[in-house]
């Protein structure tokens, strides 16, 4: 039993010391005298998901079956082309490699009409920030993130004023006798919003996706139920890469399984996986959901339309944040922006800070 | 199959349940260890039943804590009965009690209204707790449950720590609307159930509906698991069977047509889209069962 544990630990189930005693505890019960009876207690023991079972499975019939070893942990994970791989990090890190060519001008990136307005850096089109001032900018970046923290905590707590607690209120008077003098107040309960978000990260992206992931990982460290995806021609949950301390070492693994990076996009395609896939763990009638493209969108825009409408119907807010709508002169007349701006609660501009912190307002009226 | 397994396949089926095999070596498995069951799987293939089952298999209650995003301790585990603590404070009053008296009195037992868990655990003959739809509560009440899965012990500030007289058999379900916690999976037997077979499903229908006729029951049952091979948002579970199976007998329904299903198919489908798509390929889909 210790050995079967052992190879099932090897094979990746998370099998401790308890569950071993517990397995011999069982196969003593006399599970042990019939082979169906046994892998189906000891597979309710081990495994701790549905997915785990053919894991299990195989490591059963090896181990007590004796059958021909073929390692169940290590099905092919389909490693794509590692150029584009290797591009599109650099591209995530920010360094656009010298010479690398300009993605192509869609539709309405063509009328850049400049930006002369510019102040600060704080008003600085993320596209046009050159390679120098990106550690300036993301020294500012934290420092409005924390900014912004602030002024939603205040927000929270001036709200705190509820309801009586009676409980409380029965213990502070005891002293007075039933006069209840000082009356506890209930304090609202932090109200917990989920916010979920998608992020393209197709070609036409390539200049704000590392801004905005890098802004997307930074709400993480201060909002604490974040759900984010990125997608192009297909959708990737990253919600665990965020996790890590330092934003390198989530790009590093976002891109050992992130395919097609800058590639095309297929954004109805993608929000109809996260429908089908995600959308009912995720969303709820308080998560705020939040899609950051640009809308240039290679699919059927009847598709997009679709989705969105699913999206929209278990979320209680969706915004959608286009880093082009920044741009003098732009309007949202690309097929699938149109299609979708009659659901959007909120639509708003991303490409500088300024715009980004403007989610202030988004996240704390809900 | 071993032969405890077996045996109580035979009295689950004597009670009027079906449960195959598996689900049964867990089941056994569960009494015997005295661990909790975490049973995960879409929506409607009788998870809720798994501990009904149980419970009558082994005669005694069954005690049912629904969860819900917002649940707390004060409608999980226990809540003091503020009403009487007023009145007995006043009376008490005029009676010049210390207050230290006073204190111990109200924070008695019988101040206490004892909600889900607390009741399971001091419940005098081990119970069934089922904690249903876990996955539906706050993180943090699932944390407070592990302590409670693990010593089977609830502290209460005013009284003290209350230890579990009996063990309570406790199954929890999750339909996986978000992961649960590895530290409360590795407290857990894990069991994921699946839709039915065709042959548990029949069996569970023939068993609820033993009047309809045979080719009937036998046609819906396949009908069902086509369905449930399209692409649905709401895919129809062993309670939708059974409510549409009961809507065709109670129509007197004699065999399956285009017709009597379009009329019923709200019973199995819960969302327009759906409803329109198989009204689309209903001749496709009897044509299939057909064959």
């Amino acid at each position: 039993m210790v050995g079967f544990s052992e190879l099932c630990r090897e094979s990746g189930l998370a099998v401790g010391l308890s569950h071993t005693q517990e397995a011999i505890q069982a196969s003593s019960l006399g599970f042990i005298h019939d082979e169906a009876s046994f892998r189906y207690g000891l597979r309710s023991l081990f495994c701790t998901c549905g997915e785990e079972h053919q894991i299990f499975d195989k490591c059963f019939d090896v181990f007590w079956l004796k059958r021909k070893h073929t390692y169940a942990h290590k099905t092919s994970t389909g490693s794509t082309n590692i150029t584009k791989k290797s591009k599109s990090s650099l591209v995530m890190a920010g360094f656009k490699p010298k010479g690398a060519e300009e993605p192509k001008e869609m539709e309405e990136a063509s009328n850049v009409t400049g930006a002369s307005k510019i102040e600060s850096l704080k008003y600085t089109d993320f596209s046009k920030v050159a390679e120098m001032d990106s550690d300036f900018l993301d020294e500012l970046t934290n420092k409005l993130l924390q900014q912004l923290n602030h002024r939603l905590k205040r927000k929270l707590q001036q709200s705190k004023r509820g309801p009586i607690d009676i409980r409380q209120s029965i213990r502070k008077n005891l002293s007075n006798g039933a006069e209840l003098i000082d009356l506890a107040k209930q304090r609202k309960k932090k109200e917990k919003h989920r916010l979920v978000i998608l992020l393209d990260v197709s070609g036409s992206m390539d200049k704000y996706s590392f801004y905005l992931l890098r802004f997307v990982w930074s709400l993480k460290s201060h909002l604490k139920n974040i759900e984010a995806f990125v997608f192009s021609t297909h959708l990737v949950r990253i919600t665990e890469f965020l996790q890590q301390e330092q934003l390198t070492n989530t790009l590093l693994e976002m891109s050992h399984h992130a395919r097609s990076w800058s590639g095309g996009t297929k954004i109805g395609e993608c929000l109809a996986d996260f429908n089908e896939q995600y959308a009912k763990r995720v969303l709820n009638g308080r998560s705020i959901t939040i899609i950051l493209s640009d809308g240039l969108d290679d699919g059927a825009p009847e598709t997009m339309s679709e989705e969105i409408q699913k999206i929209k119907l278990r979320t209680s807010k969706l915004v959608w944040l286009n880093p082009l709508k920044g741009m003098e002169g732009y309007a949202p007349l690309a097929r699938g922006m149109a299609a979708a701006l009659p659901l959007v609660d909120n639509f708003q501009s991303a490409h500088n800070l300024q715009s980004l912190m403007e989610l202030e307002n988004i996240l704390s009226d809900v | 199959m071993i032969e405890e397994v077996g045996q109580m396949m035979e009295d689950f089926d004597d009670l009027g349940y079906v449960v195959e095999e598996e689900l049964a070596t867990v089941l056994l498995l569960m009494t015997k260890l005295q661990k909790p069951l975490l049973l995960e799987g879409p929506p409607g293939v009788g998870k809720t039943e798994a501990s009904k089952i149980i419970a009558s298999y082994q005669d005694t209650d069954l005690i049912r804590l629904q969860c819900y995003e917002g649940l707390d301790v004060n409608s999980a585990v226990y809540e003091w009965n503020y009403q009487r603590q007023l009145l007995s404070i006043k009376i008490s009053e005029n009676k010049n009690t210390p207050a230290s008296e006073v204190e111990d009195q109200i924070f008695g037992e019988d101040f206490l209204l004892k909600r889900p868990l607390l009741k399971a655990i001091t419940a005098s003959k081990s119970p069934v707790l089922l904690i249903d739809e876990i996955d539906r509560a706050d993180e943090e009440f699932e944390a407070f449950l592990l302590e409670l899965l693990s010593d089977f012990q609830i502290s209460i500030p005013e009284m003290g720590t209350v230890q579990a007289v009996h063990r309570p058999i406790v199954i929890l379900t999750s339909n996986r609307t978000r992961e649960l916690s590895d530290a409360l999976k590795r407290r857990c037997l894990y069991h994921w159930v699946d839709f039915p077979s065709f042959a548990k499903e029949y069996a569970i229908l023939k068993k609820k509906n033993p009047e309809v006729d045979e080719e009937l029951l036998r046609a819906i049952v396949s009908f069902v698991a086509q369905l449930r091979h399209q692409k649905l948002q709401k895919i129809p579970g062993i309670a939708e069977t059974l409510d549409w199976a009961n809507a065709l007998a109670t129509l007197q329904v004699q065999s399956l047509s285009s017709e009597v299903i379009e009329r019923t198919l709200g019973c199995i489908l819960k969302s327009n889209g759906d409803i329109d798509m198989v009204k689309g390929s209903l001749d496709s889909l009897l044509s299939e069962i057909a064959s």
